[in-house]
């Protein structure tokens, strides 16, 4: 991100409270994810140690601090979906799209595929259990999904086997 | 913020059925420590706010003829406080927060001895023993280090990062601190030992900060390395300028020497200066 557009951003966030949470919550949204060298200029500009801004974007979920792919799939592992089969949607993803998921530093369930097309991600229930299992690609929820059914939903973004 | 030193009336607090002295308004554990009574506690710090973190120094308060139970250390003492430290209650919540920090912290010396002097040598949790953890497995989240490096320092270095069961201590990105003055005040306030910090040559290594090396200042006369460089400077620029000079130049124990050999020297009429 570069200079202009994080001033542009910092100009928009005035009022002291909340004030930290929506300059990351409209970096990550630009970007995609929190750059380092974006929060290390953002530390400076606001006379806020590094060290908390860090801890805020690693506490909540909602920021990454790696890139991501071009879409990003998320599928909830909450209790109902769980129970109705998200382990094995996850596992018939990973098939498809040849990545391994793996848990980050931060504890954070997210792998990008080589191409950076797809990124995979887990959520903890999108509140829309009586659908379970869900997966959601960038903000398009699929409900009642089954392994067999990824082919045809990931083909909608240029997916192909 | 620091802890208000104005003493509050005398009031007289109970505990374990026995009257003490008090001010009013003071925190109920510092009363426990002064008069010896044993509270067993982790996250308590004088120099810092009352914080209840650790949630080890609980004791039970009797209010009309009920109990109930409250952390000592945000506890203040109040005429008629009266507290029971060792109920049968208490014992059972102590055992189980001891089991539970033997799981947290299994590399811990304190822990493990002070859960031993409760009678606390198992845990029926599972030990989280990580490889290469720059905290050693004596971490437990006290927090006592985050708060003293930005409340007390002013420098905030370090800071809880990530979050639920991966939450640590350390620098943004395990990355070496530019923030961190190396004063060491995490490691005297750390209840477990747990951080690790080494003067390596011409530098303090805060090693377990991701290696943060901070440079020292040398001693004029003796060559050794004596404190951060930063860090005297800024408290240099406090001082009045004899003092601040000598102490710029020399280490502790060189500028006793020099003190005391300019005593002697004085009473026989002469002076003596460092070269
Ligand atoms: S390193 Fe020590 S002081 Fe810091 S949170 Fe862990 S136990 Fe507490
Ligand atoms: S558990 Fe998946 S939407 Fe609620
Ligand atoms: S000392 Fe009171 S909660 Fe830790």
């Amino acid at each position: 991100m570069d200079e202009r557009t994080l001033d542009a951003i910092i100009a928009r966030h005035d009022a002291p409270a909340g004030r930290l949470l929506g300059i990351l919550g409209e970096i990550q949204n630009q970007e995609g994810y929190v750059p380092r060298e974006t929060l290390e200029l953002l530390s400076e500009k606001l006379g806020v140690r590094l060290s908390q801004l860090y801890g805020l974007a690693t506490f909540y979920s909602y920021f990454t601090l790696r890139p991501v792919g071009d879409h990003v799939i998320t599928v909830c592992m909450g209790t109902a979906c769980h129970v109705k089969g998200a382990v094995a949607i996850l596992e018939a993803l990973e098939g498809l799209l040849g990545i391994k998921s793996d848990v980050t530093d931060d504890g954070k369930l997210s792998v990008t595929t080589i191409d950076r097309k797809f990124t995979v991600e887990i959520a903890r229930c999108f509140g829309a259990c009586s659908m379970a299992p869900v997966l959601r690609i960038d903000g398009n929820l699929y409900g009642y999904a089954t392994p067999e059914d990824l082919p045809v939903i990931l083909g909608e973004y240029g997916w192909t086997p | 913020m620091i802890q208000q030193k104005i003493p509050g009336k005398p009031v007289t607090v109970t505990i374990n059925g026995k009257k003490y002295r008090a001010n009013e308004g003071e925190i109920l554990l510092s009363v426990a420590i002064r008069e010896k009574i044993e509270i067993p506690h982790l996250c308590f710090e004088a120099s810092l706010d009352p914080y209840g973190a650790c949630r080890l120094c609980m004791v039970e308060v009797v209010r009309k003829g009920k109990r109930e139970m409250a952390t000592s250390c945000t506890l203040r003492a109040a005429d008629g406080l009266e507290v029971l430290t060792d109920t049968p209650e208490i014992e059972k919540h102590r055992s189980i927060l001891f089991e539970l920090y033997l799981a947290e912290a299994p590399k811990s010396d304190v822990i493990r001895d002070m859960a031993a002097h409760y009678g606390v040598t198992r845990t029926r949790f599972l030990k989280r023993i990580e490889q290469g953890d720059p905290l050693g497995n004596k971490c437990v989240l006290c927090g006592l280090c985050v708060r003293a490096c930005s409340e007390i320092m002013g420098a905030g270095a370090i800071n809880f990062i990530n979050r639920g069961p991966y939450t640590v201590v350390n620098t943004p990105y395990y990355a070496p601190s530019r923030d961190c003055f190396g004063c060491g005040a995490c490691v005297r306030v750390c209840p477990t030992n747990a951080i690790e910090m080494e003067d390596v040559g011409a530098d303090r290594v805060m090693k377990s900060w991701s290696d943060t090396r901070v440079p020292l200042s040398q001693c004029e006369c003796c060559g050794r390395y004596y404190a951060p460089r930063e860090l005297s400077a800024s408290v240099l620029a406090r001082l009045d300028t004899p003092l601040k000079e000598e102490i710029a130049r020399l280490c502790p124990e060189c500028r006793g020497k020099q003190l005391a050999q300019n005593e002697i020297l004085a009473g026989r009429g002469g002076r003596a200066t460092h070269g």
